[in-house]
């Protein structure tokens, strides 16, 4: 539209504005503009002047920082300020005539634009001293207080009378105001919130509160033909207000800093080991550490902090709340979103997390729940008390806008742990598992506090069962094993009789698993209900078939009775693992072999439950007596089958006849003496024991068991023998050699012996 | 429906003697008739889901092409809300295709159709058959099958959040609008929000796919963003960044379309001796299974949905699976439409919405104040339509997100539930990792 059509509008109004004298100082200063472009004063002091400095805004944006100096003026203005009612009445005369169609001049907002962005020019002229007549905010916005209570008085009273005109005064604020919107929004150089002095941005939000309080008050007051032209007016402009304060509002709340200083805190202390997760559960909302010592709310400086708070507030009295909400939750939202990436949180598909490398998910696993710490025990909680702060006067809704934005974030979070419960099952992913559950058990009530609203609800319902999957998932891992042990059927013996694979692996995995004694207890007193509750084809299967498992009944009779779930879970699976070590000892030809074997084992499984605390207290002490006499007795299977028989070369039985030696008898002893100590030797240097304790034991037993019956033989029958060859090729071994080859024993190294050998 | 059906089991019925010799698993005539019965629920099923649509297919064409909003709004108020007060002709009908309330038919017509699939799968089946052929192979299959669909309902459950996002900017115009004297300034702050929802629409659509939306986007700003908006340019790139990342808590290349894609890529109909066996019902179920998916990501805005037109066919041979078609076919169509239109998804009211939006928009645009008498009836008109779409929203989005919840622990339990199975016959599961 033509420019020049509007003219007549703001035209008219300068002969009571500070425009007359204005535009006569322009020579003075045409180039120097004020930086006090955004005073109240005078913004809507246009004249025709002004489109002669187009570059004024940028110009008095750049002078910005010499604003203060011209604070004073508008009260400087004040007593100066006296418009004549007459003048007025006469301009607003004027004003009706140049343009009888207010609404028109709002249709051609551009041109409006393009016309009120000229009132900086204006304000080159400012440091004249005002007019007697210009226009003061401060004043009009007095007489405007004092219109609405006249016309909120007069509605409250009933008053049929017809309404008055809307005074002049009116039209003039509503002017004031827009030009402001105009100057504070134009395209080349929008003015940021941040950048307006307190006093301007103070104002600005009392003269918005004002246009709403007025466009209610009129809008009470009559639906008079007229007086709906006002309204629309008012309407107009309160919106623009408002429109610039919801972008402003929209940039501050957008403006926060993601601080990382606790992700490095955490990052140190859950890159150790999982027991510590134990110790150190997230502490309670109430002592959750805020990041407030520096002062610094979710990121936002105390500025911003209490600019949102006077947004909001305006917004939400002028019946803008909905457009508050909302902004305010897509800016948090991203924000949540932004502060779970900046904690190492990434998003992945639950199709990605099944196809994902255990050792990358392990790391993710990590991550997650380092986030899903700190996301309840400080973020969640000063997310709370950034809504509590800007909505302070409205509970309902920050409580409101808090849960639904967490709720994302916390759906986010669950659904890992849900993708993660997912994967396929193998024993080691047990430990991260429970890193997983364990986390979830300290979280999930913290969560269950901080949300209060019944919305949450169906996510709190979705934690716990996420969390029962967890579980579940940690239940059937153990049936795995159970399984797996039972299915460890290999045909080939360790060699030696030494400690089997299976064994280790099995009583590393479950003194380890014992470290979380407390937790699985829970999990198995929990899980292992819902399971039995809801599934025809779960997993009692496999429970009732290890139930009949014979080794079941036979060592832990009398202890099941007060077992507790999880107690009975690792007995099965010892008991599984007795029993599949007895049937692989049986896969030994040699009997002597197979004791040593069930000894290795046996001593191994012993001294695995006595070191660590948990499982030896939840295996108890009568098992431990049964497992040490039950090693007694391979001890002394093997010292029989082994020993017994080389000894039985010593006995006196036939050796004697008719008091005397019967020498091809004695010879024949020594001889198959000889041969049996030369074989064992052989084959049981082979043989491992790989526990020295033991080892040195049973080479000491032994020796103790050989050699005094081998000396007194010797001492008694080595006389017989004609010394020197004789002797030589009968006594091969001399008791000190029968030491030092017993000492030789369960070395498991071949070789060696081969050297030794003569 | 009822005369293909028995054809089709007739069929079966012969296609079973041929292939008595086929050393499948032997099916005893009580489970061929629970395998019968269940390919006939499920063609009943989605039958009524296609009935509904081929009696108000008429209707939703005029709805989608007249520019009679109040008609449009009458025809659909009067399906659920008794309380209309719109000319009520016998029964209230069915709803209409792709609405909330079809989409709440589909998932329950899922839920039944999944439980009854694995009662015939599971229940009093010797497990030992899953180590065999074909469920040997067919199982695994359909389990991952589920993870996949698993990742679309979540994608599903955030798409309905950014539709629930859009309602309430829609309820800031329809507060707006609906204020008497109705000023210019509620206009521009309907205008605003309504503004600000098509950008999040084009955004949510187009994501960084390509760059399209600027262009879309700016034509917006220009023509009323700048007026309303104010702030400045700068302001505006960050709004655009907000609407993304609000709409999607999936992984950054995470793609909706690429996703139904993988799901039906090796997804053929058991053919020989296996179509009359166990493979068919698991091959049903992984139809279903695709197909409400896909429906979904159609219609609920979802990351990234190029090309899903062409990522789901079912064979057209197979009797039980005609409704399927029939409804895939429509969608189908429906979705190319889209694609060429550039609309935020095929969810009715979502398109609706767009609709309702853009003319108020327009309106906006050349409001006067004071309004003549036509344009107050034209608005009055396109108010009511947009109320009445945000009061299927309000009552039904939550429901419906509930119900993609539950299809989703559905999905997750039955897959437990089968994976236990398979555990009983794979006693020698994983050896000790010694």
């Amino acid at each position: 539209m033509d420019p020049e059509k509007d003219i007549p509008l703001p035209q008219t109004s300068s002969p009571t504005s500070a425009s007359a004298s204005a535009s006569a100082s322009v020579p003075h200063h045409p180039t120097t503009t004020d930086p006090d472009n955004k005073d109240d004063d005078h913004n809507t002091t246009t004249t025709t002047d002004n489109k002669d400095h187009p570059n004024n805004n940028n110009d008095s944006n750049e002078l910005h920082p010499e604003k203060s100096d011209q604070e004073d003026l508008p009260q400087q203005n004040l007593g100066l300020d006296t418009p004549s009612t007459t003048k007025q009445e006469a301009e607003a005369e004027a004003e009706a005539e140049a343009d009888p169609d207010p609404e028109k001049a709002d249709d051609a907002l551009d041109s409006d634009i393009k016309e009120q962005e000229q009132p900086p020019a204006d304000h080159v002229n400012l440091q004249e001293p005002p007019p007697p007549l210009s226009l003061d905010l401060n004043k009009v916005s007095e007489e405007v207080d004092q219109y609405i209570s006249t016309i909120l008085s007069s509605t409250s009273k009933g008053d049929e009378s017809t309404p008055p005109e809307v005074p002049t005064f009116v039209h003039q604020f509503a002017l004031l105001i827009e030009a402001k919107i105009v100057d504070y929004e134009c395209d080349e150089n929008p003015m940021k919130w941040s950048q307006l002095e307190d006093q301007d941005s103070t104002s600005f939000l009392e003269a918005t509160l004002r246009l709403s309080s007025l466009s209610k008050a009129i809008s009470e007051l009559s639906t008079e033909h007229k007086h709906a032209h006002f309204v629309n007016r008012i309407g107009g402009v309160l919106q623009r207000a408002m429109s610039y304060i919801e972008e402003e509002f929209k940039s501050l709340v957008e403006d926060y800093k993601i601080h990382d200083s606790d992700h490095s805190n955490k990052q140190s202390t859950s890159s150790t080991q999982n027991q510590e997760s134990d110790e150190n559960p997230p502490p309670p909302p109430e002592s959750a550490p805020l990041p407030l010592e520096d002062n610094n709310f979710p990121g936002y400086s105390e500025d911003i902090l209490s600019d949102l708070i006077r947004l909001s507030k305006v917004m939400i009295a002028g019946g803008y709340e909905m457009e508050c909400c909302q902004v305010y939750f897509v800016a948090r939202r991203n924000a949540m979103e932004e502060s779970l990436q900046k904690f190492g949180f990434e998003k992945h598909s639950m199709d990605d997390v099944q196809k994902m490398p255990w050792e990358s998910l392990e790391r993710e696993i990590v991550n997650w729940i380092r986030t899903f710490k700190q996301c309840a025990s400080v973020h969640f909680s000063s997310e709370r008390r950034l809504s509590q702060v800007i909505f302070s006067d409205h509970p309902l809704m920050s409580e409101s806008l808090f849960c639904s934005l967490s709720q994302g974030v916390i759906l986010q979070l669950l659904n890992f742990a849900d993708a993660v419960a997912l994967t396929k099952r193998a024993a080691e992913k047990l430990f991260k598992f429970l890193d997983i559950y364990e986390a979830m058990r300290d979280i999930l009530p913290i969560i269950d506090n901080l949300f209060l609203e019944e919305s949450m609800n169906e996510v709190k319902r979705e934690a716990s069962m996420i969390k029962g999957r967890i579980g579940e998932a940690m239940i059937s891992i153990f049936v795995d094993l159970e399984n797996s042990i039972k299915a460890d059927l290999g045909k080939t013996p360790v060699p030696g009789g030494a400690v089997h694979p299976l064994t280790r692996y099995t009583m590393n995995y479950l003194k380890y698993v014992c470290e979380y004694k407390e937790t699985l207890e829970h999990v198995f007193k929990e899980h292992q209900k819902i399971e039995r509750a809801d599934s025809a084809t779960g997993s009692d299967f496999n429970y009732q078939s290890q139930a009949q498992n014979p080794n079941n009944n036979n060592n832990n009779n009398n202890e099941v009775v007060k077992q507790s779930p999880f107690q009975t879970q690792i007995i099965k699976v010892m008991d599984l693992l007795d029993a599949n070590i007895e049937s692989k000892s049986k896969l030994y030809k040699d009997h002597s072999l197979s004791s040593i074997f069930m000894m290795n084992n046996g001593r191994y499984i012993l001294q695995k439950v006595r070191s660590g605390n948990e499982i030896n207290r939840l295996m108890g002490d009568s098992w431990c007596r049964k497992r040490s006499s039950d090693l007694r007795q391979y001890h002394k299977g093997y010292t029989r089958e082994t020993w017994g028989k080389l000894l039985s070369c010593f006995q006196p039985d036939g050796l004697m006849h008719n008091g005397k030696v019967v020498k091809p008898v004695l010879k024949e002893r020594f001889k198959s003496f000889n041969a049996m100590f030369d074989e064992i030797h052989k084959t049981q240097s082979t043989w491992v024991i790989s526990d020295e304790q033991l080892q040195s034991e049973m080479r000491v037993s032994i020796s103790n068991m050989v050699i005094p019956a081998y000396r007194s033989f010797l001492g008694r029958y080595s006389q017989t023998f004609t010394p020197g060859r004789q002797t030589e090729k009968y006594v091969k071994y001399q008791p000190e050699d029968i030491e030092t080859y017993i000492d030789e024993l369960f070395d498991g190294n071949a070789a060696l012996m081969g050297k030794r050998r003569p | 429906m009822p005369a293909t059906d028995n054809q089709g089991s007739f069929l079966n019925r012969i296609s079973i003697r041929r292939n008595q010799f086929a050393p499948i698993e032997t099916c005893n005539d009580q489970e061929q008739e629970n395998l019968e019965l269940f390919q006939r629920h499920v063609a009943d099923r989605f039958a009524d889901l296609l009935y509904i649509h081929s009696t108000t297919t008429t209707a939703a064409v005029t709805n989608s092409n007249s520019n009679d909003h109040s008609s449009a709004a009458a025809a659909a108020t009067t399906t659920d809300s008794p309380s209309a007060t719109h000319e009520t002709h016998g029964p209230p009908p069915p709803p209409q295709l792709l609405s909330i309330s079809w989409f709440r038919n589909l998932l329950d017509t899922y839920l039944c159709c999944e439980a009854e699939f694995k009662a015939v799968l599971v229940s009093g089946r010797d497990p030992s058959q899953f180590s065999r052929p074909p469920l040997d192979r067919l199982i695994p299959d359909f389990l991952e099958r589920s993870i996949k669909a698993l990742d679309i309902c979540n994608a599903v459950t955030h798409g309905v959040d950014l539709v629930q996002h859009w309602q309430k900017l829609a309820q800031i115009a329809l507060m707006a609008l609906r204020q008497t004297p109705l000023g210019e300034g509620q206009v521009r702050r309907a205008g605003k929000a309504l503004n600000t929802l098509l950008t999040s629409m084009v955004f949510d659509d187009k994501e960084n796919a390509n760059n399209n939306f600027h262009g879309r986007w700016t034509e917006r700003t220009r023509s009323f963003g700048r007026r309303v908006g104010g702030g400045g340019g700068n302001n505006k790139d960050r709004t655009a960044g907000n609407f993304r990342s609000l709409s999607w808590s999936v992984a950054k290349s995470w793609s909706a379309s690429k996703q139904i894609q993988n799901m039906s890529a090796n997804l053929a109909a058991p053919r020989g001796g296996e179509s009359t066996g166990l493979a068919l019902p698991v091959y049903i179920m992984n139809t279903i299974v695709v197909f409400v998916m896909w429906a979904l990501v159609a219609a609920i805005p979802c990351q990234e949905r190029n090309g899903l037109a062409t990522h789901f066919q079912v064979p057209r041979n197979l009797n039980w699976a005609q409704p399927i078609i029939g409804l895939q076919e429509k969608i189908g169509e429906d979705w190319k439409k889209k694609e060429k239109k550039g609309t935020a998804g095929l969810l009715e009211e979502l398109q609706r919405m767009e609709k309702v939006a853009h003319s108020l928009v327009e309106f906006a645009d050349t409001f006067v104040f004071p309004m003549e008498e036509e344009k107050e009836a034209e608005l009055a008109a396109l108010v009511a339509e947009l109320a009445e779409i945000c009061k299927k929203m309000e009552e039904g989005l939550g429901p419906l997100q509930q119900q993609v919840r539950e299809v989703f622990h559905r999905i997750v339990r039955s897959r437990a539930e089968i994976i236990d199975v398979l555990d009983q016959i794979t006693k020698m599961s994983a050896p000790v990792p010694y």
